[in-house]
């Protein structure tokens, strides 16, 4: 496979410290009929200088597991159990104002999509000085001109000159580089970068997967990327978690995962990345059905309908994530695929 | 890649200036809406100053000289009681002035009021003020405007009478007040319901969009993301709304002083002097021709001005 072979010349020296741990998480949306499950219990972690991709289906709620982190949830929607760890201290339970130093200052977040993201009555040179003066007491003449030096940094052709655009008379691709460039203002320790490509040409989401590759490398940060697209990020990320329904469901060192995918999510997904990058479709054509909605989750596993191996013990237990092979280090939640290693 | 000095002491943030200058710019390139800004302020200036540069005082009457055409003398002839028309056109454009901005003013305030709270809080304080909106907007103006008249002018100018019978203060006797307080009352009440829905759209969008997460997870204070984020996104179609309103409110202060139910003879406006000169305008066009001619061009220029602004303070839609 062509993305397994692209293994990064030298891997960031990672610790094994963790520097993010979410245990537990578990989000709620009010709707009409009550509350209905979007997250449930995921645990998900980052160690220093790691590099995690996250994956799964439109919906799953790859977002808003990043959001709740932060406590940055829309209204409506809550976080109701589970804690999340960054740098040893529960963002859950912290103050607002220690919080406020974490967002931005120690964690940088890239959204979704560059078009709505930024202000579009605010120049972004001074988009971009504002978490420095807030964060780091620049003055505005400092802040400025670090401002200038990070959209160089982000490869922006002309950067000073850009200092003074509006966010529309910039296009897609470099608006996406002017949010990066936001996000690792104040150098930030973890960067989470949402989707950061979705609304980009091919050619474009190479290069800006180079860029935070790059980037990552020099500042020696932790990323969480989160994206459809396996085939894009295998060549940056270190370990994935592939998400179903709001839960981890296999977790595995980039490689293994190419070359073992053990729960029969990631296998569909593995198998419809021809056709991912033909239609940049994010449905799985190769797995019938649809994930559940909020509130309408199944009994057991929460991709026993879909399943093309489930058992009767799939629509009445719930699975958990559990380690394979002698270092545990390759996790699944699939009663089949456990079972398979173990006779093996 | 230099680290910067870590100091976590948050300072004092300017308000976005460039936003402004940058709108000025664009105003500036937009001929309709320069017109639109000289004629407001020439306005402006002759409501505050012209009255007392006007050669003839606007109640003072000439027997000897009456209905006269337009001359070097009389800029825009006299009317039937030998009245400098000029002056009174003059003086009109104070009253005009004083009633739309009066009058905007606390539809502005009432409307931003209601409707910011409507959009932040929602749920049942949005459904009443939903609800008094629809009601105030769904009764036809005038007879609203009529019956506050009729209900209210007799009961307040007897009251008036009573105060000053009893002690004697002359501001109790002075009845123009009556007029004024109840044509402001009357419309404000009837012109805050399009600022309120206006506000609350803005509130209830720009407290959704993405840049405001992105902003809260820059770790920016709520004040700061308030002023500089809300603010200023929400803010353009607001002072564009008040632009087109003053000019909306000048001409039904004309409409309402033409049916009788505005600013009453002798205090000028023109909305009673077009409604004089329409008896006579066969035989004394000017006297009709002043007065309409003056509020049309106030009514295009802040219309003008309006559009002018909405494209300068949308440097999205701006090329
Ligand atoms: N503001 C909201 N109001 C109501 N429901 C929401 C809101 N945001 C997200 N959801 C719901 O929560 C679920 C998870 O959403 P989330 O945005 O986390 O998905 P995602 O995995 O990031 O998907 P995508 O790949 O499309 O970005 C979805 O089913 C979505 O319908
Ligand atoms: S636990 Fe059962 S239903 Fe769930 S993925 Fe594994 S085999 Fe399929
Ligand atoms: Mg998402």
């Amino acid at each position: 496979m062509m993305m397994a072979n692209n293994i990064r010349p030298e891997p960031p020296a990672k610790t094994g410290e963790r520097l993010l741990d979410v245990r537990g998480l578990t989000i709620e949306i009010e709707t009409r009929s009550g509350p209905a499950t979007i997250v449930d219990g995921i645990d998900l972690h980052v160690d220093k200088g790691e590099t995690l991709g996250i994956v799964g289906e439109s919906g799953c709620g790859k977002s808003l597991t990043m959001l709740s982190m932060m406590r940055l949830l829309p209204n409506k929607i809550k976080v109701t159990k589970g804690e999340a760890n960054f740098a040893g201290r529960d963002l859950q339970k912290m103050s607002n104002s220690d919080l406020r130093k974490v967002r931005g200052g120690d964690v940088g977040f890239i959204f979704q999509d560059p078009m709505t993201s930024l202000n579009p009555v605010m120049r972004i040179g001074q988009q971009l000085a504002e978490p420095l003066i807030y964060h780091r007491g620049m003055s505005k003449a400092d802040a400025r001109k670090r401002a200038g030096e990070l959209l160089k940094l982000v490869g922006i052709p002309g950067a000073e000159d850009r200092l003074d655009a509006y966010p529309h008379e910039l296009s897609g691709g470099m608006r996406q580089r002017v949010m990066i460039a936001i996000g690792l203002a104040c150098n930030p320790q973890l960067l989470i970068a949402d989707e950061p490509t979705t609304a980009l040409d091919v050619t474009i989401q190479a290069q800006i997967v180079d860029l935070v590759k790059d980037l990552r490398d020099k500042l020696g940060m932790s990323v969480v990327w989160i994206t459809h697209d396996l085939a894009l990020i295998a060549g940056l990320v270190d370990r994935i978690n592939v998400l179903y329904a709001g839960t981890v469901v296999e977790d595995a060192p980039v490689d293994a995962l190419f070359a073992n995918p053990s729960h029969p999510y990631t296998q569909g997904l593995l198998a419809s990345i021809p056709k991912l990058s033909d239609e940049r479709s994010t449905r799985l054509s190769s797995i019938g059905g649809t994930p559940p909605e909020p509130g309408r989750r199944p009994k057991g596993c929460p991709f026993a309908p879909r399943c093309p191996l489930a058992e009767a013990i799939c629509h009445e237990r719930v699975p958990s994530l559990e380690g394979l092979g002698q270092n545990g280090a390759h996790r699944v939640a699939c009663f089949v695929a456990q079972r398979k290693l173990e006779a093996a | 890649m230099s680290v910067v000095p870590m100091t976590t002491t948050p300072i004092e943030i300017e308000p976005p200036v460039s936003l402004w200058r940058d709108a000025w710019h664009r105003l500036r390139r937009n001929k309709l809406a320069v017109f639109g800004l000289a004629v407001v302020v020439i306005l402006a200036f002759t409501a505050l100053l012209g009255p007392y540069l006007t050669p003839y005082d606007f109640l003072s009457q000439d027997l000897n000289s009456r209905n006269l055409g337009p001359s070097l003398s009389h800029l825009f002839g006299t009317d039937d009681l030998g009245r400098d028309v000029f002056s009174r056109v003059v003086y009109g454009t104070r009253t005009a002035f004083l009633v739309a901005i009066v009058v905007t003013f606390i539809a502005v305030v009432i409307g931003v009021t209601l409707g910011a709270l409507a959009g932040f809080f929602g749920g049942w304080l949005d459904r009443i003020v939903m609800w008094l909106t629809d009601m105030t907007m769904s009764i036809p103006n005038l007879l609203l405007v009529v019956v506050i008249n009729a209900s209210l002018k007799t009961p307040i100018a007897s009251w008036m009478e009573s105060r000053y019978l009893a002690t004697l203060n002359p501001f109790y006797r002075e009845t123009i007040w009556v007029d004024f307080l109840l044509v402001f009352g009357s419309m404000a009440l009837i012109s805050w319901p399009p600022y309120a829905r206006l506000v609350r759209a803005q509130v209830l969008s720009i407290r959704s969009r993405p840049y405001i997460t992105a902003a809260q997870a820059l770790g920016l204070t709520n004040r700061i993301i308030l002023m500089r984020y809300v603010v200023p996104n929400a803010l353009g179609p607001l002072i564009v709304a008040v632009s087109a309103g003053l000019g909306t409110a000048m001409v039904l202060e004309s409409a309402f002083s033409f049916l009788g139910v505005g600013v009453n003879p002798p205090t000028p406006s023109w909305g009673n002097m077009i409604s004089d000169g329409l008896r006579v305008w066969q035989h004394y066009p000017h006297l009709l021709a002043a007065p309409a001619a003056v509020l049309g061009l106030a009514s295009v220029a802040f219309s003008f001005l309006g559009d002018g602004l909405n494209d300068a303070l949308n440097p999205r839609g701006a090329k």
